[in-house]
C-alpha cells in the first residue's frame, strides 16, 4: 500500500494505482476528456494534469496515467495546474466547438468562449484516440488510426478506403464521447436502423426484457471475443467476475416420469411478402419491433419514434400479415387483431398520430376484447376494412412524397385507397417454430395440417399427446394468447401431476408380442413401429417389444414376413377363429 | 581474418573529404580528377588517393588535407588540380594559393593544426574524422578501432564496463543529458519477459534543421557507433542492436551498411565475437523523416511499425522499450563516446569538461559565422570562444547578436551572455539547452522575433498532434508571431504568448512539445523590446519582416551611381516604381506590397529601407 495526500487529504491506496483513481476514491474529481477505465490510458487531452510533488521535484502530471507513488503530494486544483488545464480546454474548445463534453468542462472552468480562432463550429472530434484504442486494444480489429500530423491529424481507415479489417462493430462510435462518430459513417459497412435501434444491441444480453431467469448470455455469432480474441470488456467492467469465455453447452441427461411440451412459436417472416417493403424501408416494423420501441426500457425509453429520430404524424397497422392468407398460412392467429388494438391504443396515448388499422376481419372474441375495440373506435382511430395490397414510397402527389403510402381496397366502401403514414406496423402472425419438426420426431407426437403439434383429442384431451405423458402447453399446439396458454398450461401441470401422484399407469390391453423361436431378426418391425416401441436385442438376434411404449396399432403383426410378430388378442387363430364364429352362424 | 590488409605504403595519402557538405561541393570529381593527374604522372604507386569522412570545415568544402605533413587545401575546383598536383606533389612545392586564410589576414595559414577552427578543438567522437576512409574497416582498426570492444569482452564484467561509463561522467548527447551509466545500470537490472532478451538502439534520427553531428558521426567513423554499441550490449545484456537512422541521409546508411558487413566478416558482430561467446548483432532501420521519430518512445513505436507518436513515460525504455523488452537506447554521439571511455579509462574521459558535464561535445556551428562547420570542445568552453576562436568571428564585421542552441527547441542566447561556459546546466539555466548541439548564430540583421516564428513553424509542421497543447498550442502560438511580424500584433498578444508558452511548456507530453517554446520564451525574455517595437511601432528593426519595412529610392544614389538603371522598376511585380532609364526612380508607397525585390536587385544600394 502507497500513502499520499491529495489536496491535502492523506489517502492510502494499492502500489500500481493512478493518482486518478486514487482521487477518485477520495471523492475529489479531476476532470478528463481521452480517459477511459476499460483502455489504456493515453494522457494526450492533457485535461487532467495536476501539480505533483515528489521527491523534491515540482511538476505537472498527468493523473489518468501516472502511478502514485510513496509521500507524492498532489495539488489538483493549484494555480499552476489549473492554468495548464484552463489552457488546454481552451484550446479543445476552438478546435471543437461542437463537443458537448470540452463544452461542460470549460463552463465548470468558467471559460465561457476560447480566444482563439475556430476553425470549423461544427468540428467534434477532440483528437483523443478512445476510438482507436478501443478498435485496438478491445475489439482487435485495429481498423482505424490516426493520420497525417499536427493539426492536420485526424482519425482515419488506412488510406482512407473502407478497410477489411473493420467488422462493423460500432463500438468506435459508441467510446466517441463526443459524437464525432457516427455509425452510418462507417463507409461500407453501414448500420441500418431497425438494426441499430430495435435488434439486438448487444452480443451479451438478456434473451428478451422479460426473461426468466433475468440472467445475460454471450450470443457467440455477435460477440468481438469470439471473432477476434480480444475484447473481454464485459469480464473488465465485472466486479463479481461472473463471466466466462470459456463455457461450453453441455447435454444433460435427466430421467423424468412425463413431458409438457411447450417449444412455443416463431413470428411470421414479414421479408416474405415483399409488397409490405419490410426491411427496404426503416419506417416499416414488425409487431415484435414496435413491442421493443415501445418499452419503457427500451432503446428509446419508450418514445415512438421514427428511423430519423421524429416523431410519426399517421400510423397504420396492418392486420393479419401471413395469417389468413391461403399464399401464406390459412389460419387465423388468433392474437394479432387484439395486439393491435393495444398498439393503436399505446400510439394514441404516446403520440398525436393518426392511427388507421387495416383488418380483414376484426376478432375479439375474448372476455372484455370487444369492449376495448368499441373504446379505440371512440377514441379515434381509423378502421379500414380490406386486406392492405402494398406499401410504398412512390408518391402519387406532393403530400405524400416522404412518406409510406398503404395501398388498400376498403371493401366497405368499395374502392382503392392509398393511405400515407410514416411508420407502419405489420401485425405479423404466428407459425410453428423453426425446429418444431425435429421436436415431434424426437418426442413422437404427429403435427396437425397447419404444422402446429397435434393433441390426442381436440375436446376431451387437448393437451395430452398420442404419447402417454407427453403433454401439450401454448401456441405450440395452436395460436393462442396468454390467457389461454396460461389456461392450457394448467391443465398440462395437473396431468402431468395426476400421473406423478399415481405412480403408475395402465398398459394398453392391446400390445404386440414377438415369437422369439420364429422372429428371423430382420428388423422390418423396428423401422415400422411409429412409437418406436420395437428395438432389436444384438445377442439374442431378434426384435423385442416394449410393452409400455406399444399402442398396439398392428402395424408389425401385419408386416411380419415370418409371422412372428403378433397383436395380443388379435393373433392370426383368434381372427380366424371369429371368422369360422361369424360363419357358423 | 578473411582480408589480407594491402601491406602496400605510398609516398602521400591524399584525404579528400567526402563528408556531405563536400560532396554536395563535388569532391567525388575532386577525387576522380586527383587520381586521374596522379596517374599521369605515373605516380599511382606513390599517392594514394583516400576519401574521408567529414573533416568538419564544411564552410571551405572542398577540402583535402595531405598527410604527412598535415598540408590543408580548401575551397578546391577540379581545374586547381593538375596545377596542384604537379606542383606539390611531383615538385613538392606547396600552393599556397589554395591554402586558408583567415579573414582579416593576410597569409595563409598550409597546416591543418595551426587553423584556429581546428587548434582548439579536442577530438573524442570524431576522433577519426578526415584520417580513415569510413569504407574500411582496416583502417578503423589501425586506428585503435574495436580495441575497446576486445578489452570490454575478454577482459571486463558488465559492472566494471557500467562503473567505467558511470565514473567518466558521460551525459546522453541526444539533448536531456540523461547519465548514461545510470541508464545502462537500468537496463541491466530490469528483466526481460518470455525470454526476449533486451535491445540495443542507437538513435540516428538526426532532425534538427542546420544539425548534422550524428550524420558526420556516422559518415566519417560508422565503426565507433558500432563499436559503442556492442559495449554497451556486453555491460547490459544485449542481445539484439538496431541503429535508427534518417532514410534522408543516403551515405550514412550506406556507409553503416558496408561497415556492418564488414565488422560482419571479421567476427567482430554475430556469433560469438572475437571468440569471446558473446554474440550480437546490429540491423539498420530507416526512419521515415518525422521529426518526433527522434524521441525515444515515438522512435521505438517506429521500429515497431506503429504510428511515430510518442507515449507517457513511465515506464522508461529501459523498463519496457522495443516490444516491450528491456531497450538501451543512446544517441550516436554518446555511442561514440563509450569505446574512448572503455579504452583510456574513466579518469583520463573525466579531467576533461566541467563539474556536471564531462567529456566532448560536438557542435554544428552554422548561420552568419566566417567558419561554419562541426566542431567538438570540451565542456565548459565559453560561446566566445567558439564563436570568435574557432568560428572566426561574424561575417562582414557585423555585430553578434545571439546564438541559438539546441535545435528548434532550444532558446535563444543573447550577446550579454556570450562569456556563458557551455555545459548542460549552465544552457538550461539560461533558457535554452543543450540539444543534440545544434548552434546558429545571429547577426545584427537577424529579427528575433522573426526566429523565433521560424524555429516555432518547424516544431509546429513536426508535431506529430497526440496531446493537445503541442499540437493546438504551437499552432496558436505560430499564428500569434505571425500577426506580429507583419505588423497585426495587439497589446494583449504578448501576455497571450507567454502565458500559452508557459502552458505548453508545461503540459505537453513528450520533450517536443515541452520545448518548442523555448525560442519563444527566450527571445520574450531577451529581446522583449523588440516585439514590443513590432506591436508598437508597427516596425522591424532589423528589418526582416517585410510587411513592416518602408522602402524608399535615395534620389542621389540612383542617379549618381546607377544612372537610373530601371532594374528596381522591371522587378517590382506590383507597378510600384515610377522613373525611366536614366532618369530618377521612386516609389508609390500605396501600391508597394514590400516584397523587397527591388531592395535586393539594386546594385547601388540606392533603395533604402526603414
Amino acid at each position: 500500500m502507497i500513502t499520499l495526500t491529495i489536496d491535502g487529504k492523506k489517502i492510502e491506496v494499492e502500489e500500481g494505482a493512478t493518482i486518478l483513481q486514487a482521487a477518485k476514491k477520495l471523492d475529489i474529481k479531476i476532470p478528463t476528456l481521452c480517459y477511459h477505465p476499460v483502455v489504456e490510458p493515453y494522457a494526450a487531452c492533457r485535461v487532467c494534469m495536476v501539480e505533483s510533488s515528489h521527491r523534491g521535484r515540482t511538476e505537472l502530471v498527468t493523473a489518468c496515467n501516472t502511478k502514485v507513488a510513496e509521500g507524492m503530494d498532489i495539488q489538483t486544483s493549484s494555480q499552476r495546474a489549473l492554468n495548464a488545464r484552463k489552457m488546454n480546454v481552451e484550446m479543445l474548445l476552438a478546435r471543437a466547438p461542437a463537443a458537448e463534453p470540452v463544452r461542460d468542462i470549460a463552463r465548470s472552468l468558467g471559460i465561457t468562449h476560447s480566444r482563439f480562432p475556430v476553425k470549423d463550429p461544427e468540428e467534434k472530434c477532440i483528437l483523443c484516440g478512445l476510438c482507436i484504442r478501443t478498435c485496438g486494444e478491445i475489439v482487435g480489429a485495429y481498423a482505424i488510426s490516426f493520420t497525417e500530423r499536427g493539426t492536420e491529424r485526424q482519425v482515419s481507415t488506412p488510406f482512407g478506403e473502407p478497410s477489411e479489417a473493420c467488422i462493423g462493430c460500432t463500438a468506435c462510435a459508441y467510446f466517441c464521447p463526443t459524437g464525432a462518430i457516427v455509425a452510418e459513417d462507417l463507409r461500407g459497412r453501414k448500420v441500418i436502423h431497425d438494426e441499430l435501434l430495435l435488434g439486438p444491441t448487444t452480443a451479451i444480453r438478456v434473451p428478451t426484457r422479460q426473461a426468466v431467469p433475468m440472467v445475460p448470455y454471450i450470443d457467440q455469432e455477435a460477440c468481438i471475443h469470439f471473432k477476434t480474441g480480444e475484447c473481454r470488456i464485459c469480464a473488465k467492467v465485472c466486479d463479481r467476475e461472473a463471466v466466462k469465455y470459456d463455457m461450453q453447452d453441455e447435454v444433460v441427461d435427466l430421467e423424468v416420469g412425463s413431458i409438457i411440451l411447450a417449444s412455443g412459436f416463431k413470428s411470421f417472416d414479414a421479408r416474405r411478402i415483399p409488397a409490405y417493403g419490410y426491411g427496404r424501408y426503416p419506417n416499416i416494423i414488425t409487431a415484435l419491433e414496435f413491442e421493443h420501441l415501445v418499452n419503457a426500457s427500451g432503446p428509446t425509453g419508450g418514445k415512438i419514434k421514427l428511423a430519423d429520430g421524429g416523431e410519426p404524424k399517421a400510423v397504420g397497422i396492418v392486420h393479419c400479415v401471413g395469417s389468413r392468407d391461403e399464399n401464406y398460412n390459412e389460419y387465423c392467429s388468433r392474437v394479432c387483431c387484439m395486439y393491435s388494438l393495444k398498439f393503436a391504443h399505446l400510439i394514441k396515448e404516446k403520440t398525436k398520430a393518426a392511427i388507421y388499422d387495416f383488418y380483414i376481419d376484426m376478432r375479439c372474441f375474448g372476455k372484455g376484447y370487444e369492449e376495448f375495440y368499441h373504446r379505440l373506435l371512440e377514441e379515434g382511430a381509423k378502421f379500414i376494412r380490406g386486406r392492405v395490397s402494398e406499401i410504398t414510397d412512390f408518391a402519387a402527389s406532393k403530400e405524400e412524397e416522404g412518406r409510406l403510402i398503404i395501398r388498400v381496397e376498403d371493401t366497405l366502401l368499395g374502392i382503392v385507397r392509398r393511405i400515407p403514414v410514416d411508420m407502419a406496423i405489420l401485425a405479423t402472425g404466428l407459425e410453428p417454430s423453426l425446429d418444431h419438426k425435429q421436436i415431434a420426431k424426437t418426442f413422437n407426437i404427429s403435427c396437425s395440417q397447419d404444422s402446429f403439434f397435434l393433441e390426442r383429442h381436440p375436446k376431451l384431451a387437448p393437451m395430452s399427446t398420442f404419447s402417454d405423458g407427453i403433454f401439450l402447453a401454448g401456441t405450440c399446439q395452436a395460436p393462442r394468447d396468454i390467457p389461454d396458454t396460461v389456461a392450457q398450461a394448467g391443465g398440462a401441470a395437473a396431468e402431468a401431476l395426476a400421473l406423478a401422484d399415481k405412480g403408475t399407469f395402465a398398459l394398453e390391453p392391446i400390445t404386440a408380442e414377438i415369437d422369439k423361436d420364429l422372429c428371423a431378426g430382420c428388423q422390418m418391425c423396428v423401422g415400422l413401429c411409429p412409437f418406436t416401441a420395437i428395438t432389436y436385442d444384438k445377442e439374442k438376434g431378434i426384435s423385442v417389444v416394449n410393452d409400455a411404449l406399444c399402442k398396439g396399432c398392428g402395424t408389425c403383426a401385419a408386416a411380419c414376413p415370418s409371422g412372428a410378430a403378433q397383436q395380443k388378442h388379435f393373433r392370426d387363430q383368434q381372427i380366424f377363429a371369429e371368422i369360422e364364429g361369424i360363419l357358423l352362424v | 581474418m578473411a582480408e589480407k590488409v594491402k601491406d602496400k605504403t605510398f609516398r602521400i595519402h591524399l584525404m579528400v573529404c567526402a563528408g556531405t557538405g563536400c560532396v554536395s561541393n563535388h569532391s567525388f570529381e575532386i577525387k576522380e580528377a586527383l587520381e586521374k593527374e596522379v596517374k599521369k604522372h605515373g605516380m599511382e604507386d606513390e599517392v594514394l588517393v583516400v576519401s574521408t569522412g567529414c573533416n568538419g570545415f564544411c564552410e571551405r568544402g572542398p577540402l583535402l588535407v595531405v598527410q604527412p605533413g598535415n598540408i590543408f587545401y580548401q575551397q578546391l575546383t577540379v581545374k586547381d588540380i593538375p596545377h596542384l598536383v604537379e606542383e606539390h606533389f611531383l615538385k613538392g612545392r606547396p600552393v599556397s594559393r589554395l591554402m586558408y586564410t583567415p579573414p582579416r589576414e593576410k597569409r595563409p595559414i598550409p597546416v591543418l593544426n595551426d587553423i584556429d577552427f581546428f587548434k582548439k578543438q579536442v577530438l573524442i567522437a570524431l576522433r577519426n574524422r578526415g584520417l580513415i576512409d569510413p569504407e574500411k574497416i582496416e583502417e578503423s582498426i589501425a586506428r585503435d578501432g574495436y580495441k575497446a570492444m576486445a578489452k570490454a569482452l575478454t577482459e571486463m564484467t558488465p559492472a566494471q564496463i557500467i562503473k567505467e561509463v558511470t565514473l567518466s561522467g558521460l551525459r546522453g548527447r541526444g539533448g536531456a543529458g540523461f547519465p548514461t551509466g545510470l541508464k545502462w545500470e537500468m537496463v541491466r537490472g530490469a528483466k526481460s519477459t518470455n525470454g526476449g532478451g533486451k535491445f540495443v538502439i542507437c538513435n540516428g534520427d538526426e532532425g534538427d534543421p542546420g544539425a548534422f553531428m550524428d550524420r558526420s558521426i556516422l559518415e566519417a567513423d560508422p565503426h565507433a557507433v558500432i563499436e559503442g554499441m556492442v559495449i554497451g550490449a556486453k555491460a547490459v545484456g544485449g542481445t539484439e542492436g538496431v541503429l535508427y537512422v534518417r532514410n534522408e541521409y543516403p551515405l550514412a546508411v550506406k556507409r553503416l551498411m558496408v561497415a556492418l558487413d564488414q565488422a560482419r566478416r571479421l567476427g567482430l558482430l554475430g556469433e560469438n565475437i572475437l571468440g569471446s561467446g558473446f554474440s550480437f548483432d546490429i540491423k539498420v532501420h530507416r526512419g521515415a523523416g518525422a521529426f518526433v521519430c527522434g524521441e525515444e518512445t515515438a522512435l521505438i513505436a517506429s521500429i515497431e511499425g506503429r504510428l511515430g507518436e510518442p507515449r507517457p513515460r513511465p515506464p522508461y525504455p529501459a523498463q519496457s522499450g522495443l516490444h516491450g523488452q528491456p531497450t538501451l537506447i543512446n544517441n550516436v554521439e554518446t555511442w561514440a563516446n563509450v569505446p574512448v571511455i572503455v579504452d583510456r579509462g574513466a579518469k583520463w574521459y573525466s579531467s576533461i569538461g566541467t563539474e556536471t558535464s564531462k567529456g566532448t561535445k560536438v557542435f554544428s556551428v552554422v548561420g552568419k559565422i566566417n567558419n561554419t562547420g562541426l566542431v567538438e570542445v570540451p565542456m565548459g568552453i565559453t560561446l566566445r570562444e567558439i564563436i570568435y576562436g574557432i568560428g572566426g568571428g561574424i561575417p562582414g564585421g557585423k555585430q553578434f547578436k545571439a546564438v541559438q542552441t539546441g535545435g528548434p527547441s532550444g532558446g535563444c542566447i543573447p550577446k550579454e551572455m556570450i562569456d556563458l561556459p557551455i555545459d548542460y546546466e549552465s544552457l538550461t539555466k539560461a533558457g535554452s539547452m543543450m540539444g543534440s548541439g545544434g548552434m546558429v548564430i545571429m547577426d545584427e540583421d537577424t529579427c528575433m522575433v522573426d526566429i523565433a516564428r521560424y524555429f516555432l513553424s518547424f516544431t509546429q509542421e513536426e508535431s506529430c498532434g497526440k496531446c493537445t497543447p503541442c499540437r493546438e498550442g504551437t499552432k496558436i502560438m505560430l499564428d500569434i508571431l505571425t500577426r506580429i511580424t507583419e505588423g497585426r500584433g495587439t497589446a494583449q498578444d504578448l501576455t497571450l504568448l507567454e502565458d500559452m508558452a508557459n502552458a505548453v511548456k508545461d503540459s505537453a507530453l513528450c520533450g517536443l512539445g515541452k520545448t518548442a517554446p523555448n525560442p519563444v520564451l527566450t527571445t520574450l525574455r531577451y529581446f522583449r523590446d523588440e516585439y514590443e517595437t513590432h506591436i508598437r511601432d508597427k516596425k522591424c528593426p532589423a528589418h526582416v519582416c517585410r510587411q513592416l519595412n518602408t522602402y524608399t529610392i535615395d534620389p542621389q544614389a540612383c542617379l549618381e551611381a546607377g544612372r537610373g538603371c530601371d532594374v528596381c522598376r522591371r522587378n517590382c511585380s506590383s507597378e510600384a516604381i515610377r522613373g525611366e532609364k536614366n532618369t530618377v526612380h521612386s516609389i508609390t508607397q500605396e501600391k508597394c506590397i514590400k516584397c523587397g525585390v527591388c531592395f535586393d536587385v539594386c546594385q547601388f544600394h540606392a533603395v533604402k529601407v526603414k
